[in-house]
């Protein structure tokens, strides 16, 4: 099946659609950060605990990538869901938005590198790595990460590359072909070359 | 608060955001966090919901104390300490650091708990010149929330009445929720096509908002008063 390179509106939809889930999830995962790294609090080493759980912000721009496989669609998702997370009321503050469109950038550049054409888990972590690397050189700005010691952080990047490569490598990958195994998307880009299982009406299922 | 155009707060408080990074000042930030919860008060935010999005920041911002109260990067910084009014204790470093969490949510806070969903979307796409498509594909998302939180629920109460425990959040309890996400999403576009909804067309609106004088005096004091104060106050 020949996909169009333009969006659609059901593009659109999709894409809002998987910034409110995602946006859920990431309020969900936020918490369990929260339990984990207040565990961490004494020893100083809070922060691990979102590392940790960081891939899981960038999941919803690979996801959607994966899923529409159009020039964009990472960027604009990415910064949908942040723009959910702040209508949700986050303990980021306003420049929630900013991170969604600087996150999104990484992952749209590993796409771009691509030329848009390659959809694996090679070219789906690249896209996490990158957004691991975008949003931490504006973190070492924006939350002064410069006054902390450069072994922590060093530390710190290394285990946010495990977590952009678990997250929206591997667990987006086996999301992604989940969803082309149920048939839900076989009219996006994924569909044309996903084997589709039996397909079960809404009513029968 | 509560009637100015969300646009102009978003942009105002986001200035005073980056004003506040840029000064490496506990009492600056301890001050905006005070004063931004003050404000919510005033702006009579129930005290409740305050609360409850308040603890998780306050847990962060002690985790971020006890980090930069250890792991102060000490003599190493590539630059003089003085010249960015960083003192040189470790105490204070954990000060700032963790200050800086409790006034970016306390601004994100008093953004988010102060302004109507609905409105801020229209209001950007007027303001910040968005395509409509975003705008309204991103309402149309978000009436579906409830829907989505429905769907979570009832797939839970699907699995117990199997006899299977699943754990909140698990993939078991998710795919369904990805699956009907899909689902939606298509007939909600077909719906809005059929509506004439199309991208291309310029669409008329109900509501039409001008700006007011407070709309530009708070951008005054966010974008011009505010920073002119951090630049000046040594």
């Amino acid at each position: 099946m020949k996909t169009k390179k333009q969006w659609e509106l059901k593009d659109v939809i999709l894409m809002a659609i998987l910034g409110v889930v995602f946006s859920a999830v990431y309020l969900a995962v936020f918490q369990g950060g929260l339990v984990l790294s207040t565990a961490l609090t004494p020893l100083g080493l809070s922060n691990f605990a979102f590392e940790l759980i960081y891939g899981v912000w960038f999941m919803a721009a690979t996801l959607a990538a994966y899923l529409i496989r159009k020039p964009g669609v990472a960027l604009i998702t990415e910064v949908l869901a942040a723009a959910v997370e702040l209508l949700m009321g986050n303990a980021g503050g306003l420049t929630v938005v900013l991170t969604g469109v600087i996150q999104g950038l990484g992952a749209e550049l590993a796409f771009a590198l691509f030329r848009y054409k390659k959809w694996d888990l090679g070219s789906m972590s690249l896209a996490g790595i990158f957004s691991a690397v975008f949003i931490f050189c504006y973190e070492l700005y924006y939350l002064s990460y410069y006054l902390l010691s450069p072994a922590l952080l060093a530390a710190q990047l290394a285990v946010r590359f495990l977590s952009a490569v678990l997250f929206s490598g591997v667990l987006c990958k086996l999301v992604g072909d989940a969803l082309a195994r149920t048939g839900a998307v076989k009219s996006y880009a994924i569909g044309a070359t996903a084997r589709i299982g039996t397909i079960y009406d809404e009513e029968d299922s | 608060m509560r009637t100015l155009d969300p646009a102009c707060k978003f942009v105002s408080l986001l200035c005073a955001t980056f004003v506040l990074a840029a000064r490496h000042d506990p009492v600056w930030n301890l001050a905006a966090f005070f004063l931004a919860v003050g404000w919510m008060l005033i702006s009579r935010v129930r005290g409740k919901t305050m609360g409850l999005l308040l603890l998780p920041v306050l847990l962060t911002a002690a985790g971020m104390f006890f980090t930069g109260y250890r792991f102060s990067a000490d003599g190493a910084l590539p630059f003089r300490a003085e010249t960015l009014h960083i003192g040189d204790s470790a105490l204070w470093n954990g000060l700032t650091l963790s200050s800086r969490v409790l006034a970016y949510a306390g601004l994100g806070l008093l953004f988010a708990l102060t302004t109507d969903r609905v409105d801020m979307v229209r209001s950007f796409q007027r303001r910040f010149r968005l395509p409509q498509v975003f705008a309204y594909g991103l309402l149309a998302a978000w009436g579906i929330f409830p829907q989505a939180a429905r769907e979570y629920r009832r797939t839970k109460a699907a699995f117990r009445a199997r006899g299977i425990r699943v754990a909140p959040m698990s993939p078991a309890l998710l795919k369904p929720l990805l699956v009907k996400a899909v689902r939606w999403s298509e007939e909600l576009s077909v719906a809005m096509e059929s509506k004439g909804f199309s991208s291309g067309a310029e669409r008329s609106e109900f509501a039409r908002s001008r700006l007011r004088r407070r709309d530009w005096a708070a951008l005054l004091c966010g974008c011009v008063l505010l920073p002119l104060a951090a630049a000046l106050w040594k």
